[in-house]
């Protein structure tokens, strides 16, 4: 009996592990490492979305997130050629790549191969598949930026001024739009007159200022958009001239305003000391607090914050995205980078291709076609829809008309982290081709269909966007008459044939670079706490400082701007 | 009559064995200490075969055998450097705040805590000081930052005792960073830097301090002649050995506490080889500076024993 017993036992056993080998025929299953370059939270072991990649394809997957600075971080995986198989180097995917970490997914993406993929990358692939040496090479497919469909420009997801809506419901919604930068200082010096402090005592801050590592962009990029241009990064570039005039902008006359203005409200107190020592989490917890009025600053890099304003219910703690520009008395006198320059706002660009940004895969990978493959078959509608939106019934709903809605809890439910863990895959989907935009083709899901004119995100979709509005916003855009957030800048301009200047790979001239921001990040500070009688002999030390590094930087991205825009041009 | 006979047998001339039948005889003594020299030859002295790559434009990707050869320009770009040189100047200054600091607040704290005859007291106070010790520098220097923000308690402080007229910028003016440094370590290390002390001072006979007492001495008068020189050969050890640190200012706290503003002063020489050694690729320039901080490290080793062997006191080597 006891025989039998544990025969039984062992052939039950065996059984049990007869269909975790089976499971899917040819895909054996695998774990593939995935390397992250910007910090995150592990998912949870059961985690729906994951579960499902593992049901179909086999596959489940160990992250490993950044901690602490990326390029130390890079350096080390290069020196010891320590790599994931699919390997997201964040900002500076440039470094693996120039170290030959990746391979050249052109040996694996073709029209016949992977037709979902091509038709993805096709309208870019100008500027996304490069020639190196005689050869085409494409490293990373854009983990944003290839949407289908018009642009969709609902809200300032960039750079920006940011002000509370209260300081502007309290000077009586004037009209910001057009506005300079005095205006929208004056709002904040008028609202700090009013209310110094909060209701419970705290002070607010009138202006804060991120200058923390790569994060020095909130010091740093405002001068362009005050110029009239959209995010180039470090330097300010005139598309209208045929060679693309190219210059660092920092250390040119028109940049001394702006410092020249932060100087001022240093001594009229909007700005504090401890805005230059700040650290990214003290930051993110100031803006969480409610108590910082107005700051220059990328929607996406405060994020978590905004969100747990939403969270609290601190509505009218929330931002408003501001496009100032300078007026003519700011830059009277002042020599401009070209003659025929104008200054129009131009907070807002055309969508952008996130070139190498997002997953390649690395010459440790031991079956690259798999991975491949594995993204062609995501790239079906009805994986989208799962990425995106979730499952049907659980995470939204399809109306009788075919268009997705969601309630209020579930929306509610993607913007919070933790249940994000456990019923979305960001991880792997953030930094894996997606698509973007609107959804072109009927989709059926079990019996019912999802129509064309959808949106692949849950956050541009009209239903949810005006639907689920809190009344605080509703109202405020009413006092407005706008109907969404980017009404408060320019609608998009045509983004210029070199894309975003800050996307050109300059590892070249990296030595220089360091060297350019930090002198910009230690000098700037001084300059705008100095005493107003030494401003300008600072000034222009720091101009002399900064020359011989700028200097070679400059060089560099005009000519690289050239390239670029080159790449696309000659391709039309 | 025994006893002789063996003693006389035990004085047998001894007979000096050969190197390998000593090796063979301490088998055992052999066999323990194989996983500390494997460690030493693989994490010691293996490593050091990449110093070669000090004279190297080292790309990984080559390898030492492939990688172009370029002298001294390693070197030479360092050197011609002035934040180099600033973190040269940084390292040793904190090096030396730090030690000086670390070691008489470990020797004062422990002297005290020798006096104190209170059990339950001393051993709280034990408890409390090196508790920090465990605390990871993430944290102190966290809690730091709180304390010496422009609204930190210590401001307050100083403002309310009517010290200072406006908030000292602590964080954000280089001339504070290596006193701060200095405090924040002494904090966290006081505790921990007084047990070998106090270990030192249990092994002094008791019958000096009474033999002190007879002679009239006073408590102050047996700290300075008994409890002192009693653990004076430990300090010596600790100092040369310290010494042989000294260009190892620490890495964490300046990584942590520095910022853009105090760069000039925080910067040392191992956040410099992160910043651009290695973040930039350029591993050559940092395994230079690497090979130059063992240098100077072991130059100052060699100095510090030659002084101290001079003063007639216990020496490392």
């Amino acid at each position: 009996m006891r025989k039998i017993l544990a025969a039984l036992l062992a052939l039950a056993l065996v059984l049990a592990l007869v269909p975790a080998v089976m499971a899917e025929g040819a895909a054996e299953p695998i774990t593939l490492t995935v390397f992250r370059g910007d910090p995150g939270d592990q998912p949870t072991a059961d985690n729906k979305i994951y579960k499902l990649i593992e049901e179909k394809f086999g596959v489940t997957f160990k992250f490993e997130y950044l901690a602490g600075d990326l390029d130390e971080k890079l350096g080390m995986m290069i020196a010891g050629e320590d790599y994931p198989d699919l390997f997201d180097g964040g900002n500076s995917a440039d470094l693996i790549i120039s170290n030959g970490a990746l391979i050249n997914l052109l040996d694996y993406v073709s029209p016949e191969k992977t037709p979902r993929l091509w038709a993805h990358i096709e309208p870019q692939k100008a500027r996304l598949i490069e020639n190196v040496d005689g050869v085409d090479t494409l490293y990373i497919i854009p983990n944003y930026g290839l949407p289908d469909g018009p642009q969709i420009a609902l809200s300032v997801g960039g750079p920006a001024f940011f002000l509370q809506k209260q300081v502007l419901a309290d000077a009586g919604y004037p009209d910001v739009k057009n506005i300079t930068l005095d205006g929208y200082f004056d709002l904040i010096e008028g609202f700090l007159a009013k209310h110094p402090t909060r209701e419970d005592g705290t002070p607010y801050t009138g202006f804060a200022i991120l200058c923390e590592d790569w994060r020095h962009f909130c010091l740093i990029n405002p001068v362009q958009h005050l110029m009239g241009r959209p995010n180039d990064g470090e330097v300010l570039i005139d598309v209208n001239d045929p060679d693309f005039h190219t210059e660092t902008f920092i250390n040119k006359p028109y940049a001394k305003a702006y410092y020249k203005k932060l100087n001022d409200e240093f001594h009229k107190g909007l700005i504090s000391k401890d805005t230059f020592v700040m650290n990214y989490d003290q930051y993110i917890a100031a803006i969480s607090s409610g108590t910082i009025l107005g700051m220059f600053d990328q929607a996406w890099d405060f994020g978590s914050a905004t969100s747990a304003l939403i969270d609290a219910k601190m509505y009218e703690n929330t931002y408003v995205a501001l496009g100032p520009v300078y007026s003519e008395k700011d830059v009277e006198g002042v020599a401009m980078p070209t003659e025929n320059w104008k200054i129009e706002e131009h907070y807002l660009n055309g969508s952008l291709p996130n070139v190498r940004r997002g997953f390649g895969i690395s010459t440790k990978c031991a079956d690259p076609e798999r991975i491949v493959a594995m993204w062609e078959e995501m790239m079906s509608d009805e994986w989208q829809l799962i990425f995106n939106w979730g499952i049907e019934g659980e995470d939204y709903s399809i109306d009788e008309n075919g268009r997705l809605t969601m309630t209020e809890e579930q929306y509610a439910h993607t913007q919070d982290a933790n249940w994000k863990l456990a019923n979305k895959a960001e991880g792997f989907t953030q930094s894996s081709p997606k698509k973007q935009g609107w959804i072109m083709n009927d989709i059926q899901v079990g019996d019912k269909v999802v129509k064309a004119g959808n949106c692949w995100e849950p956050g541009n979709q009209d239903e949810i966007v005006l639907g689920l509005m809190n009344d605080y916003d509703k109202e405020f855009l009413g006092h407005y008459g706008y109907s969404k957030w980017a009404d408060f800048v320019n609608p998009p301009i045509e983004l210029a044939p070199f894309g975003e200047a800050w996307q050109i790979d300059y590892t070249p001239v990296d030595v220089e670079h360091t060297d350019f921001c930090a002198i910009q990040d230690k000098d700037l500070p001084e300059i705008i706490m100095c005493d107003p009688a030494e401003f300008d002999a600072k000034w222009d030390a720091f101009v002399a400082e900064i020359e011989p590094s700028a200097k070679v930087f400059e060089d560099y991205m005009q000519e690289h701007v050239v390239i670029e825009a080159h790449k696309v041009l000659d391709n039309k | 009559m025994t006893s002789t006979a063996g003693t006389r047998k035990e004085l047998k001339p001894i007979r000096k064995k050969g190197f390998f039948a000593t090796l063979g005889g301490q088998w055992q003594l052999m066999l323990m200490s194989v996983p500390m020299f494997l460690y030493v030859l693989f994490f010691n002295y293996y490593p050091m075969y990449f110093w070669v790559t000090a004279f190297q434009d080292y790309k990984p990707k080559l390898g030492v055998a492939g990688s172009k050869w370029v002298g001294l320009k390693n070197f030479e770009w360092l050197f011609g450097r002035a934040d180099f040189i600033n973190s040269i100047r940084n390292t040793l200054a904190m090096s030396v705040i730090n030690l000086v600091f670390g070691t008489v607040s470990a020797v004062l704290l422990a002297v005290l805590l020798n006096e104190v005859r209170q059990r339950a007291f001393k051993r709280t106070v034990q408890t409390v000081t090196y508790l920090p010790h465990f605390l990871s520098m993430v944290i102190v220097v966290g809690m730091a930052q709180n304390l010496f923000s422009s609204n930190g308690s210590i401001n307050d402080l100083l403002m309310g005792l009517g010290l200072v007229k406006e908030p000292l910028f602590f964080l954000g003016e280089g001339k504070y960073f290596w006193w701060l440094v200095g405090v924040i370590n002494v904090w966290k290390e006081v505790g921990w830097g007084t047990i070998i002390y106090i270990s030192a001072m249990t092994s002094i006979d008791p019958c000096l301090y009474e033999a002190a007492a007879i002679d009239g001495a006073g408590r102050f008068q047996r700290i300075l002649h008994v409890t002192l020189p009693g653990i004076k050969s430990t300090f010596v050890i600790l100092l040369i050995m310290n010494i042989g640190h000294l260009m190892e200012a620490g890495f964490e706290i300046q990584y942590l506490l520095g910022n853009a503003q105090v760069l000039d002063w925080s910067q040392t020489i191992d956040v410099f080889v992160l910043k651009y050694g290695v973040s930039k690729q350029q591993y050559g320039v940092a395994t230079a500076a690497g090979m130059f901080k063992s240098i100077v490290a072991i130059l100052l080793l060699l100095t510090a024993n030659f002084v101290a062997k001079r003063l007639d006191e216990d020496t490392l080597i």
